[in-house]
């Protein structure tokens, strides 16, 4: 998708900045394209066609660092461009810290930008009249839906798109990476006696033909049914099963904690973690970017560092921290990757369980849903969520819950681990199954 | 403006003409160029900072309803015309043509809600690297607890050209400013945060010695009771919120339902309740565009509609949705100045501004909360979020004190409120007259990111779902 011509504007980009006096330049050129069918009530509501093109410059000049972008690539306009940035990265104050990444830790397996498969040939066959028949055709308008509890909205969205991403660095280091994804999401809005519920379902691929839409809209609409009557229980303590829909918003912040930023900045409740048993013997969370025809798979990070395959949590020990190389020379620690390219949190007691499974190991408590709100406080680890889902007792679902609120402290929600399931859904960037914990505050 | 994108009003026509030709009966262009700017102070260093540019033209297609859209990131006549044919099959959808849009009213003379007597562009960046460092002087000089401070300036302009196939030319020149401040404290072994800010449509006038002087004031206001601060016992309770920020109430539980795109496709929980009574008598809630110099200030919507102040509950009664284009003409009203969107990549769509509660008349904060035998009081927050069909609202509340037979007790901290909106704005029991907007760096997610402020009198609720041990 990238051109040679947009390369070839980079490189001298690239060859200009060195000669303007800039000691060490990363340059990143990423280009997308993304066309979408959304429909409003089994009709095209809206068509929309997008093309974007973005070259962001790293310069590192006398010492000093700046960080610059544009989206008029044109060679005149980039030497402008760079002779304008290359003055306020002079304004700066100096910092000894800043450099690139040395080109042994750089990715050079990443030359044709589909080395992990996600690039589909068919994406070039898909007409506009494909995307309108494939967005159409996922509709359940005046399918679904009854007397009592008609569907008073459904909005669809199917889109396609292709992002080709390309790093050069003054080192020497170019890395491409060039992935396709197929989407298509749906809310439902469901009236019965005067009151609205809604419910939502997505799917995506890189493969089209991998995108199964036929029952997105029925999934969506079930979800809908499912809450009418809801309420929230008694405030109390209750175990905590959270399903894989929703459960990364349990894992992120600790990821987020283990960010060198966080660490250097003492914001982050994972402090002086690094070796240390902080969590239960069941949390175990590997990285697996490198994972062939799966989306988010990536073989380079934003530096251009090599993801490696990997524990970030092993058994309850954190074993890496995201560390990248101006934190490194910061904390003085050994460099690592920018972030987690594509967590995966183990299964746990057992491999196989699944949602029912974890419901009926639990017997009695709340399943959640889905979060409404809520924020997590990085320095201490504090959290507080709205909630919505299902009393469960028994193992079996019992009755629809909204309106609560969840309470508690990452560390201690962590402790309580019950299981991890076994049913991540491959197409999600973060691959966390169902969990569950015991003994949490929930306020209703 | 025109000669900034290369463009002359023959050619504007022909690419309107372009996106007409498959049918549509509307076609509107919008061009931008913006250039953002930031400054990062951390360590109590300036040592990184950037700009960024960005520059296209979106091109929207409406038949009846429906959009078709498009966009080019270079702004020559070829690329134009193809984004608009791009945009133009939306015509071939089926769709009804929609009733002939009106002429947009004009601009009153003077109304210039973006006050800016120094450029953005011209200003002298090196002497806000020293302002940010006397800032981090300032903050660490107020508290020895102080351990890590992040200040981060940055500030953009965006020409905005606008035409339309009515042939009106509008063009906008839209300044923003905005001052972050996070601090990080350390007392003993317990760390705790705080994060202020101030944001305005202005020129760099607005980093003044007055706004610096608030912002490390804010900073480290109310360390003690932070530091003492604990979860309350959760549950439904009384609470009171305080003037200014509390706003965000009306902007999550209230304003996303009132915008009218949701109520025309039926999703809205305030659908079809348009002149009911939604809350006791007295109360007025607005949004409003006008507000000189606000984060939510228009002087145009991205729709070349003149900002405007909007009621939209007034005395108790529901009186107006948010609307854009599509959904005026929809309902058969006026346009009220909402059509917004992050940038040229996006279609507009309704959404708020600057949306507040006028004053009421039944005293003040301390008279509220003397009411209160047992509540809680609230005047710190971050995020919030609502479901529109269900109405449910929820939003994150950094400090506040527990409410004990009418006084403030314990500090309380990080906990989240939900509540839903009908029924909130139902129990709202007594207003203040002591309305404030809050000028920090709010921003509106609603599928593209907007910047809006919010406001509102210290208000009592009789009933909210409070998170707690």
């Amino acid at each position: 998708m990238i051109t040679n011509e947009e390369l070839s504007l980079t490189r001298d980009a690239l060859k200009y900045a060195l000669a303007k006096g800039a000691s060490q330049v990363r340059l990143t050129l990423a280009k997308s394209k993304e066309d979408l069918v959304a429909t409003l009530n089994g009709e095209v509501d809206r068509v929309t066609s997008c093309l974007d093109r973005s070259l962001s410059i790293a310069l590192f000049v006398d010492g000093r660092f700046g960080s610059f972008s544009t989206n008029k690539i044109t060679e005149d306009g980039l030497k402008d461009f760079i002779d304008k940035a290359i003055g306020m990265t002079r304004m700066l104050a100096p910092d000894q810290f800043r450099k690139l990444p040395a080109l042994e830790r750089c990715c050079s397996e990443a030359v044709t930008g589909n080395e992990l498969g996600l690039v589909d040939p068919e994406y070039t066959n898909v007409s506009p009249e494909d995307r309108k028949r494939t967005a159409l055709g996922a509709s359940v308008y005046g399918k679904e839906g009854s007397e009592d509890c008609r569907i008073v909205s459904e909005e669809g969205e199917y889109s396609d798109s292709i992002y080709d991403t390309i790093i050069l660095d003054s080192n020497g280091l170019e890395c491409r990476h060039t992935e396709n994804s197929f989407d298509y999401g749906v809310e439902v809005t469901v009236e019965h006696e005067g009151e609205k519920y809604s419910g939502y379902w997505w799917e995506s691929s890189s493969r089209a033909g991998q995108l199964d839409l036929s029952s997105c809209g029925r999934k969506a609409f079930e979800k809908a049914v499912a809450q009418i009557d809801s309420d929230a229980m008694d405030s109390g303590k209750y175990n905590m099963v959270i399903d894989s829909e929703v459960a990364s918003k349990v894992v992120s912040p600790l990821l987020a904690a283990l960010s060198a930023y966080s660490i250097q900045q003492n914001n982050s409740f994972l402090i002086d973690s690094l070796g240390k048993r902080i969590f239960p013997e069941g949390l175990t969370i590997m990285d697996r970017p490198h994972i062939k025809g799966q989306t988010c798979s990536k073989l380079f990070d934003s530096e251009g560092v090599r993801t490696q395959e990997g524990p970030i949590i092993e058994k309850g020990v954190v074993k890496t921290y995201f560390v990248n190389t101006y934190m490194s020379g910061k904390l003085g620690m050994e460099p690592t990757v920018e972030e987690a390219t594509r967590p995966c949190v183990l299964p746990w007691p057992v491999a196989g369980l699944d949602r029912d499974a974890i419901l009926g190991k639990c017997s009695e408590g709340i399943l959640v849903t889905d979060f409404n709100g809520g924020n997590c406080n990085s320095a201490t680890g504090d959290f507080s969520y709205g909630v919505e889902g299902f009393y469960f007792k028994d193992g079996k679902i019992r009755q629809p819950v909204s309106g609560m609120v969840v309470t508690g402290n990452f560390l201690r929600l962590w402790s309580g681990l019950i299981a991890a399931g076994d049913d991540a859904r491959p197409c999600m960037s973060k691959l966390i199954p169902t969990l569950a914990f015991a003994d949490v505050d929930f306020s209703g | 403006m025109t000669d900034r994108f290369g463009l002359d009003s023959n050619q504007l026509q022909s690419i309107v003409a372009e996106g007409m030709r498959g049918g549509g009966d509307w076609c509107d262009l919008y061009f931008e160029d913006t250039s953002y700017c930031d400054l990062l102070l951390r360590d109590s260093e300036v040592s990184s900072g950037g700009f960024h540019v960005d520059y296209g033209c979106g091109i929207r297609v409406l038949k009846g309803d429906r959009t078709g859209y498009a966009y080019s990131e270079t702004c020559d006549l070829p690329s134009l015309l193809g984004a608009a044919r791009s945009a133009a099959c939306i015509a071939q959808s089926g769709a009804q043509a929609g009733k002939a849009f009106a002429a947009t009213p004009l601009r009153r003379p003077g109304n210039d809600f973006y006050p800016m007597k120094e450029d953005w562009r011209r200003a002298d960046a090196a002497s806000f690297v020293e302002m940010l460092r006397r800032l981090d002087a300032d903050i660490r000089s107020r508290d020895s607890r102080v351990l890590k401070v992040v200040a981060m300036l940055s500030y953009s302009t965006s020409q905005i050209l606008m035409y339309n196939s009515l042939g009106e030319l509008t063009e906008d020149f839209r300044p923003l400013g905005s001052v972050s401040v996070t601090v990080v404290f350390k007392q003993g072994e317990q760390i705790e945060k705080n994060s202020v800010s101030r944001s305005l449509r202005m020129g760099s006038e607005m980093l003044s010695a007055e706004v610096f002087g608030d912002l490390a004031s804010r900073a480290v206001a109310g360390l003690d009771e932070r530091f003492a601060a604990r979860r309350p016992k959760g549950g439904k309770m009384k609470v009171v919120m305080g003037a200014g920020a509390s706003g965000i109430l009306l902007h999550e539980a209230m304003g996303h339902a009132f915008e009218a795109d949701f109520n025309r496709k039926g999703q809205s929980i305030f659908s079809d309740r348009m002149g009911s009574r939604i809350c006791r008598k007295g109360i007025n809630i607005i949004d409003d565009g006008t507000l000189c110099a606000s984060r939510g200030a228009v002087n145009y919507d991205d729709e070349g509609v003149p900002g405007q102040k909007t009621y939209m509950v007034e005395d108790g009664v529901l009186s107006s949705y948010l609307h854009d284009r599509i959904s005026a003409r929809w309902f058969g009203v006026a346009p009220t100045g909402n059509g917004r969107r992050e940038s040229f990549r996006y279609n507009p769509i309704p959404r708020m501004r600057a949306t507040y509660m006028e004053s009421g008349s039944d005293g003040t904060l301390q008279d509220l909360i003397g009411s209160v035998d047992k509540g809680i009081y609230v005047d710190q927050f971050s995020n919030g979020q609502v479901k529109i069909g269900e109405g449910d609202f929820t939003f994150y509340v950094k400090s506040g004190f527990l409410i004990e037979k009418g006084r403030l007790t314990m500090p309380v901290k990080d906990i989240n409120i939900i509540g839903n909106g009908p029924q909130a704005l139902a129990d709202i029991e007594a207003v203040a007259s002591d309305l404030r907007i809050d000028e920090g760096t709010w921003t509106c997610g609603k599928e593209q990111s907007v910047p809006v402020s919010c406001g509102i009198p210290s208000v009592l609720i009789k009933n909210l779902t409070v998170g707690g041990e």
